[in-house]
């Protein structure tokens, strides 16, 4: 255990003197692999031709560039027109033009921001909750197997569940009741903003247990020795948590983050099967709004620029992510 | 004190997180007839194979549930060894230019599906893709691909490359030395992949409901989304067992493979 620890922890300082400071694991992927680095003219001599490895690349390239990267470009392309499905006509910007002032739009933006706070305030910080809770405690891992059994359910499956629970004659409201709130009792999915709130919350009872997982990886990387430093410095509870465990965790969070954001500007299919983004559209979020947009009302120039919208927002917002995911640029040049 | 209070959180979270899962169970249990329009709390009658069959033959999950489990199978298989051709021409080879190519490939996964979906759906109008089991598997295997990419590739630069050399020194070809060394050293590599691009497309959706729509050919998902649009006529009791046999495969090969499933998916953290 301890072996595994101090192995781990070299490679995830950036000095010798990182210990005063958050540990930063900045694990950065080599694009230069030992096979290649090794000598550049001879290795390829003795491998071949440069060009050798592209048969072998081939297949994932149709099936990437054909699929997606192309249409990802005829995408773009065709945000610049007026396309009813049958018809198109150039109109240059005029498909952003109209999205500032559409209040669907703005509907939309607006139940985005808050899907993207939601999923930070319960499934990340429950998360970690959790995560801290049944760090080595005795049960703890069949704690923590029961509350990512929902991971492995579908958003659509998720979402015929909920409804049974948030239907206006669902469990929820039976609950509420039979214990005497029946002023808490509400149509939860027929109205706004609650519908959206809801829905995060069923979203969180899905989600959680992947977060739980990855808080309790980074707990386990915790070193021992700076556990037992702080303990004899007489820190405990909170303030072993608020100074030591916190900081620790800085590059898991990254992770956790970057992917609760990732999963919540692309959440389609809770919401889809919940609501359809109903009623009158007040539950949409942008990746329902393109969807209708596109394949309902047959705005597939003015979809795309939504689409267009939502891939900017989700690659801005993980960029914090994505950087520790690319490989290392540096070590290529040399 | 903080002792039974961190035990009396974690109970409460492990309750509050089976209820739906209890309540799942114990309605799809109760028959249709005597389902009174209230969720019941406790069983009532044991109908659960009489919903269940309900749920499989009338209202269609059956036929799409083989159908899902064919493009989930096929798809997941073809998009790993798809990807670790790739990740072995990116990390083994003398490719030139890398970082390009993994960036490329990676893209893939970056931007959300509705990025892709409207020219996607005239690209299958026009090559008379729409509606076919073809068409789904084709753009199953190219979503699975780059994630399945990123996670060989990772684990394929952990190698060393001396392997390869000894191997290039005994005179063996590259295919040799990709079925015979890299496939079998990255065993469990290719297995997380597998099981992580399996739960992908057999819980997709979004592309089920663009990209086809007869009941034959369109995929577990959508047949349950058009089930659960029919609530009131139907009955929440087959709506459930519906539910509980889409959500079966993934819970079983998440219960058998768990390291496995959770490795796919937390190889982004470590």
């Amino acid at each position: 255990m301890t072996d595994a620890m101090s192995a781990a922890t070299p490679a995830a300082t950036d000095g010798p003197g990182a210990a005063g400071k958050p540990l930063r694991i900045r694990r950065r992927i080599p694009t230069r692999t030992p096979h290649q680095a090794a000598d550049g003219i001879r290795a390829g001599h003795r491998l071949g031709h440069p060009l050798v490895g592209i048969p072998w690349a081939l297949p994932a390239l149709l099936f990437v560039g054909v699929l997606l990267v192309y249409p990802f470009f005829r995408s773009v392309y065709g945000s610049f027109f007026e396309d009813n499905g049958f018809t198109s006509h150039y109109t240059g910007l005029d498909n952003y033009a109209r999205l500032a002032d559409d209040p669907i739009f703005g509907r939309s933006l607006l139940n985005t921001v808050m899907w993207v706070a939601g999923t930070l305030l319960l499934p990340v910080a429950i998360g970690l909750a959790i995560a801290v809770a049944t760090h080595r405690m005795r049960f703890g891992w069949l704690a923590q197997l029961l509350i990512v059994l929902p991971y492995a359910i579908s958003g659509a499956a998720t979402a015929v569940l909920w409804k049974f629970i948030l239907t206006s004659e669902g469990s929820l409201n039976e609950v509420l009741h039979g214990i005497g709130l029946d002023s808490l009792a509400r149509a939860w999915l027929l109205e706004w903003p609650q519908n959206t709130i809801a829905m995060i919350v069923a979203s969180t009872w899905q989600a959680t247990g992947l977060n739980v997982v990855l808080f309790a990886i980074g707990l386990r990387a915790i070193p021992r020795e700076t556990v037992e430093a702080a303990e004899l410095d007489g820190a405990t509870g909170w303030r072993m948590f608020r100074h030591i465990t916190l900081p620790q965790l800085r590059s898991v969070t990254v992770v956790v983050v970057g992917m609760a954001i990732v999963n919540s500007l692309k959440a389609f299919d809770l919401i889809w099967v919940l609501t359809q983004g109903g009623p009158a559209r007040s539950s949409e979020t942008l990746a329902l709004t393109m969807y209708r947009e596109a394949f309902r009302l047959f705005h597939v120039g003015y979809g795309s620029a939504i689409a267009l919208v939502l891939s900017i927002i989700v690659v801005a917002s993980s960029w914090m992510y994505l950087r520790r995911q690319m490989p290392d640029t540096s070590a290529a040049k040399n | 004190m903080g002792r039974i209070f961190r035990n009396l959180f974690v109970a409460g979270c492990v309750v509050l997180w089976l209820i739906p899962l209890y309540l799942l169970v114990v309605n799809a249990l109760t028959p249709v007839a005597a389902y009174t329009g209230r969720p019941d709390w406790a069983p009532r009658g044991f109908a659960v194979w009489e919903n269940l069959s309900t749920a499989w033959s009338d209202a269609g999950i059956g036929e799409s549930f083989l159908s899902s489990m064919v493009y989930a199978m096929v798809c997941g298989a073809a998009a790993v060894v798809v990807a670790a051709m790739a990740a072995f021409a990116v990390v083994v080879l003398p490719i030139p230019k890398p970082v390009f190519w993994f960036w490329l490939i990676y893209s893939g996964t970056l931007f959300p599906l509705q990025m892709f979906l409207a020219p996607l759906f005239g690209m299958y109008a026009d090559g008379n893709l729409y509606d076919t089991r073809l068409g789904l598997m084709l753009v199953y295997v190219a979503w699975a691909v780059p994630f399945a990419f990123f996670l060989i590739r990772n684990q394929m630069t952990t190698m060393p490359p001396e392997v390869t050399e000894a191997a290039m020194l005994d005179g063996a070809s590259f295919r040799r030395i990709f079925w015979r060394i890299h496939v079998p050293l990255m065993g469990s590599s290719l297995a997380a992949a597998f099981i992580f691009q399996f739960t992908a497309v057999w819980n997709d959706l979004l592309f089920g409901i663009t990209l086809s729509r007869s009941p034959d050919i369109q995929p577990v998902m959508a047949a349950l989304t058009t089930l659960n649009n029919a609530y009131a006529s139907s009955g929440p009791p087959v709506i459930l067992a519906g539910a509980l046999i889409v959500s079966l495969p993934t819970l079983v090969v998440f219960l058998v493979f768990r390291g496995l499933f959770l490795r796919g998916i937390t190889a982004t953290a470590r």
